[in-house]
């Protein structure tokens, strides 16, 4: 065993400080290196990883959080109660997604290996929020509690450590000797398990051009593909050298309508783009041929699975006639509807230049605005100046309800202007007792949705991956797992 | 000036013969061009192209944004000639189009890098006090690479076909001014300008009758140049995604759709890099045949 190991990924990760980045270029990396507390397993349940346990008291308000004893951090020191506490009280000020720590009145240290968490007031939902790999809660140790963004040793527990980190071009991990192994489990599961390092070395290279990347994959200077174009990979079907890993539940692809902006302000013309739009033919475009046509708003299957409950007449309608109608009656003038989208993620300009010719079919002037991602993210901020915006939501739908509804309420929500009938649903659905309750209130979420039209669900599509056939044990996860892998010739 | 009738009438006969002596330079100028053979060969590559261009609706077999999911990325074949692309759009029709697009904007770079050239280069020279002002400013803008000053104009101003033309306006107006700034010195310093500033002409006249009439000719083909570059300049930029922003069909955004799919689907970049290099070529072939045959410091050697 052993063996150097590179993974190619299309982006550059923004930060390696893993809790302040909720970006998947950085996870892809970040989740090799560190832990927490408590992860999602295989079946996106909350699992223990570096905690023993947690005990939550009857009124749901204390959560006490043994830790697990000898786990050594990446510069030899022992993780302790201290550095717990650190490392929460520093995802409060800069985590990306600090706000899942509100219901959380205070972090106290009760032993030297273990923390209590105490509530504002009881929050059913509070550990699987705990568990979000989106922005994960990490634990590093105290030194670092204090340091600002971007500016932490990137020491971690996890089984390899960051050795060299040359912004757009790669991130050099090695194995991490000392790593304590969770014998509490058979292997790896999920974010969590037993943990195996088989490798000396795992390298990160950033190749944002996918013919090339695919070219170096070929040519085995790369061992795993993060990302493969589905026609390279069914080119490659065949070839003895490359295994591919198909990964149907990856993200929604969606349509986002700003309703702070005309014309999109009117809900007559948004309905007008929800029933002018062919998800069939976008998605088969946008995702080459790897999709499902889903218009629920959680993976079919999964817990809080309402189906295609209230969708009827709306989904995937392409009715051009019906759109036409509804757009005399929102009185459009044929102003202009600017698609925003990007050039770096292809599924989103794929889908922005499908959708628009549908739309200018039914009669709406669309037209495209391709800026780069960081400028997307940025116009998309703005109240005006856009009236679409293409996107792929990878991890939320993978959290299920809470995730995704989270970005679709509060102060501003993905379309611009809040929706006060979704954000009392919102509370509701965070506050529910049983998982019951709260698919009842998902459910009217979901119907919501489909009455004010202001983000479009267009379907559920597919991830591909490829290795090289010498990589062995690798299974298609939300990151590159690179442990529990190893190469053989 | 004569008022008799018999001066006036020969101050018509003489202008009648002098209109005469032109149309004949101008038709043996022709049968010069059209004897040289690379300017031949580049002539009937640019009508074709410009006549593509021209009736791009009439020629190409569908419309050139038209998605089609069922028959993605397929080879070349009857039904289409160039194969499709991974929206299912035909690449033939889509290099039609773009055909127009690219030679479009390459002709509005070229047009207006004339007009804007000549007038800078001849106030310039003609303005004597203009001269260091006008030439610092283009040195200025010459420090940077063309086609560099053109990408980051172009992304600055943002992805559009007009800013496009105005990105590499700007990036390649610099050398023709200067160009015409040189041809326009040495004609003012001829006894003909000087005896017509003697006769009294006005400053129109002179700059217009008698120093850009017999400065022109390395402009234009300098022009050829600064053409064929546009081309393959607003190829670039669209490759980069500044140039005109998708679907629409610019030589440079269909190479940059099928770069992807470059081991898959080849026809997607390569007939539209094709068409760029014929496109080129031909201009270059017409711009050799000019220079050899009207720019008066090459034929003065032969």
């Amino acid at each position: 065993m052993g063996g150097d190991l590179v993974v190619a990924q299309s982006s550059n990760p923004p930060s390696l400080d893993a809790m302040t980045s909720s970006s998947g270029a950085s996870r892809n990396i970040t989740m090799n290196v560190y832990e927490t507390l408590y992860g999602f397993n295989e079946k996106i349940e909350p699992m223990p990883i570096l905690a023993e346990t947690v005990e939550i008291s009857d009124d749901g308000l204390k959560y006490r959080f043994p830790l697990r004893k000898g786990v050594l951090f990446h510069n030899g020191k022992e993780m302790t109660a201290k550095d717990v506490k650190a490392s929460l009280e520093r995802y409060r000020k800069v985590g990306a997604t600090g706000s899942l720590l509100e219901p959380v009145e205070s972090i106290d240290i009760t032993g030297d290996y273990e923390v209590t968490l105490t509530m504002k007031r009881p929050t059913p939902t509070f550990l699987e929020a705990f568990c979000s790999p989106r922005a994960p809660a990490v634990i590093i140790p105290e030194e670092d509690g204090a340091a600002e963004v971007n500016k932490t040793s990137l020491v971690g527990t996890g089984p390899y450590k960051i050795v060299e980190f040359v912004p757009d071009s790669h991130v050099r991990l090695e194995r991490f000797t000392d790593y304590s192994q969770d014998t509490r489990y058979d292997g790896r599961d999920g974010f969590g398990g037993k943990k195996t390092a088989y490798l000396d070395s795992a390298t990160f290279r950033i190749i944002p051009e996918p013919g090339a990347a695919v070219a170096a994959l070929q040519a085995g200077e790369i061992q795993i593909l993060d990302q493969i174009p589905v026609p390279a990979a069914r080119r490659l079907e065949d070839n003895p050298d490359i295994d591919l890993y198909e990964n149907l539940q990856w993200a929604f692809n969606v349509f986002i309508l700003n309703t702070n902006a005309p014309p999109t302000d009117n809900p007559k013309f948004r309905e007008a783009v929800q029933v002018a739009l062919n998800m069939e033919e976008i998605m088969g475009i946008s995702t080459e041929g790897l999709f499902n046509l889903n218009p629920g708003w959680v993976y079919p299957g999964t817990t809080y699975d309402v189906g295609d409950l209230a969708s009827a007449g709306y989904y995937n309608q392409a009715d051009t006639a019906r759109a036409q109608a509804l757009l005399k009656e929102a009185g459009y003038n044929n102003e202009e509807f600017t698609i925003l989208t990007d050039s770096n993620i292809p599924e989103h300009g794929r889908s922005a230049v499908v959708i628009a010719e549908q739309l200018k079919a039914a009669g709406i002037n669309a037209v495209i605005n391709q800026v780069d991602w960081p400028t997307a993210l940025k116009l998309r901020m703005e109240d005006t100046g856009w009236n679409g915006w293409t996107l792929q939501m990878g991890i939320e739908p993978y959290l299920g309800p809470v995730a995704i509804m989270s970005t679709l309420t509060g102060k501003r929500p993905h379309f611009v202007k809040n929706d006060e009938q979704l954000d009392g649903l919102y509370q509701e659905l965070i506050t529910g007792q049983t998982s019951e309750e709260r698919k009842a209130t998902f459910a009217k979420m979901q119907t919501r949705l489909y009455e004010t039209f202001s983000i479009i669900k267009v379907g559920d599509s597919g991830l591909m991956q490829a290795s090289r056939s010498s990589v062995k044990n690798f299974k298609s996860f939300r990151f590159p797992r690179v442990y529990d892998i190893w190469l053989e010739n | 000036m004569g008022a008799s009738a018999e001066g006036l009438d020969d101050g018509l006969s003489l202008r009648t013969e002098m209109r005469r002596a032109r149309r004949r330079r101008l038709g043996q100028l022709a049968l010069r061009l059209l004897n040289h053979r690379s300017f031949l060969i580049g002539f009937v590559i640019l009508v074709f192209f410009a006549l593509v261009a021209v009736f791009a609706d009439l020629i190409a077999p569908y419309l050139p944004n038209k998605n089609n999911y069922r028959d993605v990325l397929t080879p070349p074949s009857a039904a289409f000639w160039f194969g499709t692309d991974a929206f299912g759009r035909d690449i033939a029709s889509r290099v039609i189009h773009g055909t127009r697009v690219s030679l479009g904007i390459g002709f509005y770079v070229a047009l207006l890098t004339g007009i804007f050239g000549t007038l800078l280069g001849t106030l310039a020279c003609y303005v004597r006090w203009l001269d260091a002002l006008v030439m610092r400013t283009l040195d200025g803008l010459m420090a940077f690479p063309g086609v560099l000053l053109a990408i980051a104009l172009a992304s600055a101003l943002g992805p559009s076909a007009i800013n496009s033309i105005i990105a590499l306006t700007v990036a390649f107006m610099p050398r023709t001014a200067r160009v015409v700034r040189a041809a326009v010195m040495v004609v003012q310093g001829t006894q003909y300008v000087e005896a017509a500033q003697a006769a009294g002409a006005g400053h129109g006249r002179i700059i217009f009758r008698y120093i850009l009439a017999n400065a022109l000719s390395p402009v234009i083909v300098q022009l050829t140049y600064v053409f064929a570059v546009s081309v393959i300049a607003e190829a670039i930029l669209s490759f980069l995604g500044v140039g005109p922003p998708p679907p629409a069909p610019s030589l440079g955004n269909i190479i940059a759709d099928g770069r992807t799919y470059i081991q898959e689907a080849w026809w997607i970049a390569v007939f539209p890099g094709m068409a760029i290099a014929l496109v080129v070529l031909g201009l270059n072939l017409i711009g050799d045949g000019l220079r050899d045959i009207i720019d008066p410091r090459q034929s003065s050697q032969h």
